[in-house]
């Protein structure tokens, strides 16, 4: 782990994500990870935001990352209820923020989450491109983060684009749906550089230029002086940030083997417990 | 009226080759029993229609009865990928379209409106316009801006699950809603699966959460537990033991023989006996 002692990858890359947040837009919650950022926006840095409990309910409500239990906590806390129309709808309106976790990103920020190798005779058949498609032409900022830069997810030209980045995929699209930033665990990229191309915004604390370009399946555009060092996150930052996840279901997402099982089934057993001593029933479900 | 039928009634009502939308949203309130009904029937050939798909896809997949599938995702979401799904895409053991969420929407949409199309700018600079051989590139008649028509997507049959119903075929939905109306109002004939039928009196006390309508619906069948191993908020949250077992089983052809015989070649009474009976669900399962 190249980066520096005394922070933890998972507060930098929330904090990094949450500072990009504002105006008053939707914020889903599909990850740990987007919805902590969604969290902490709103509680430090952009008070005006609507953040969501589940990828589509529950409007204002304070997430707090659980396996099973989103729905729930849109009735524990009152929150909102949405409709899928009005999810679809704020997207071509341009009122929804949503952070997306790609298998794949390239250089001009084409995002892939469909499959590995060719879409007819696939190598690895992922998940689907799902909503993607629809952010990538709509919204006029869009999101991306990955927790294992590597030569497999950042790469030189994604096998599938689910999402459509900058170059030809702007084609009939003009500006609504680009690329706006990528947040990994080793800096912040934008989507700046020659003809729309990724460029080093900043490096988290202890990462090097170096280490960044031998992990990317391509050459980064790099700004001309000094990189700035990401700003790391205050002990408010932290605080907020682990008082919101006392179950650490975003550690989740930096595991693998049975560390991950592990984690996962003592997450799953006491979900309920954490989730009730947190919300006591007030919605109309618990009435 | 009163339309209550069995589970076996429905099954009997699907002809081999029919067209079947299936609410819900990946490990949320999916159609299960019923579904699990039909992977146990003879029935051939079906065009299986989802928004977000997960385990109701899979398993149909998996017992095959499917030779085309629509979808903007299938996935196990925080347990990963489906395994049938991808095999079955890896292998083209059957055919796959691969959609949106939003442009699924608009497909179910177009055949409740009674138009040919609709039009949207979600796909423009994806590959998913590349491989989905049933979208067309068209120009806006007014503007001649670059578009794209989402043909009308018109299923035969929907199958969904809901909290409450009365016996006339009016639905009550408390969680997310998914696309469960659209399904229902898309398809020829809509069979609706519920945790517990309540007389119209009692129905009608949930006001705005009376979601499925009687107009549109031709079947209620009573299932608690319907949904399970997927969630059904606020009766009971998503079993992801079960689907933890069920993504072991899928690994072996042995393991999978054996997941059948013990979980899908059985009626529903039989299905929650193996887990231990209603009681044991309740405490693993109930928030």
């Amino acid at each position: 782990m190249p980066l520096a002692p005394g922070f933890n990858i998972d507060e930098v890359v929330i904090t990094a994500m949450a500072r990009q947040l504002h105006g008053e837009v939707l914020v889903s919650s599909v990850t740990a990870f987007g919805s902590l950022a969604a969290h902490l926006a709103k509680r430090r840095y952009a008070p005006d935001l609507a953040v969501l409990s589940t990828p589509e309910s529950g409007m204002d409500v304070t997430p707090m990352p659980t396996l099973t239990l989103g729905q729930f906590l849109t009735d524990v806390q009152q929150g909102i209820p949405l409709t899928m129309e009005d999810i679809f709808d704020a997207i071509f309106r341009d009122r929804f923020r949503i952070w997306i976790n790609p298998s794949q990103i390239d250089q001009w920020g084409n995002t892939n989450i469909t499959c590995i190798g060719d879409w007819y005779h696939p190598k690895v058949a992922l998940v689907g491109a799902r909503g993607i498609p629809e952010d990538t032409s709509h919204l006029s900022e869009t999101f991306y983060y990955l927790l294992n830069h590597s030569l497999r997810s950042v790469v030189a030209q994604v096998d599938f684009r689910s999402g459509a980045g900058n170059g030809e995929s702007r084609a009939f699209l003009g500006r609504f749906g680009a690329p706006t930033v990528l947040v990994t665990d080793l800096g912040v990229f934008s989507f700046d550089g020659p003809e729309g191309r990724m460029a080093v915004r900043s490096l988290h604390p202890g990462v090097t230029l170096e280490e960044v370009q031998e992990r990317t399946g391509f050459p980064l555009a790099v700004p001309s002086g000094k990189i700035p060092e990401t700003d790391p996150p205050s002990p408010e930052d932290i605080r907020i940030i682990r008082e919101a996840d006392p179950l650490e279901v975003r550690k989740l997402e930096l595991m693998s083997g049975p560390e991950a099982a592990e984690k996962f089934v003592a997450i799953y057993e006491r979900e309920r417990q954490t989730f009730h001593a947190t919300y006591p029933r007030v919605g109309k479900w618990g009435r | 009226m009163d339309k209550r039928m069995s589970i076996d009634e429905v099954v009997e009502a699907i002809p081999s080759g029919a067209t079947v939308a299936i609410g819900g949203s990946s490990i949320s309130r999916k159609p299960m029993a019923l579904v699990r009904a039909l992977a146990r029937s003879d029935k051939r050939d079906l065009t299986v229609i989802v928004d977000v798909g997960g385990p109701d896809v899979d398993l149909l997949l998996g017992t095959g009865r499917v030779r085309r599938v629509i979808y903007a995702f299938v996935g196990f979401e925080v347990l990963g990928l489906a395994p049938h799904f991808r095999r079955a895409r890896q292998q083209n053991l059957a055919e796959f379209e691969e959609w949106t969420e939003y442009t699924v929407m608009a497909g179910l949409d177009a055949t409740i409106k009674r138009v040919p199309f609709m039009p949207t700018h979600a796909t423009l600079g994806t590959d998913v316009l590349k491989v989905n051989r049933s979208f067309k590139e068209m120009q806006d008649p007014f503007g001649g801006e670059t578009l794209v028509a989402v043909p009308a997507l018109a299923p035969d049959v929907a199958l969904i699950h809901v909290n409450y119903a009365d016996v006339q075929g009016n639905g009550v939905i408390l969680g997310d809603g998914h696309v469960d109306v659209l399904c229902a109002k898309a398809a020829q004939a809509t069979y609706m699966s519920c945790e517990r039928i309540l007389s119209s009196a009692e129905l009608q006390r949930f006001g705005r959460d009376v979601q499925i309508l009687r107009v549109y619906s031709k079947g209620v069948v009573e299932i608690p537990w319907g949904a399970h191993p997927t969630g059904c908020a606020p009766d009971y949250r998503t079993d992801l033991r079960h689907l933890e077992d069920y993504l072991k089983a899928a690994q072996s052809e042995e393991g999978w023989r054996r997941y059948e015989s013990e979980f899908v070649d059985v009626d529903h009474r039989q299905y929650l006996a193996n887990h231990g009976g209603p009681e044991e669900l309740v405490s693993r399962l109930k928030v």
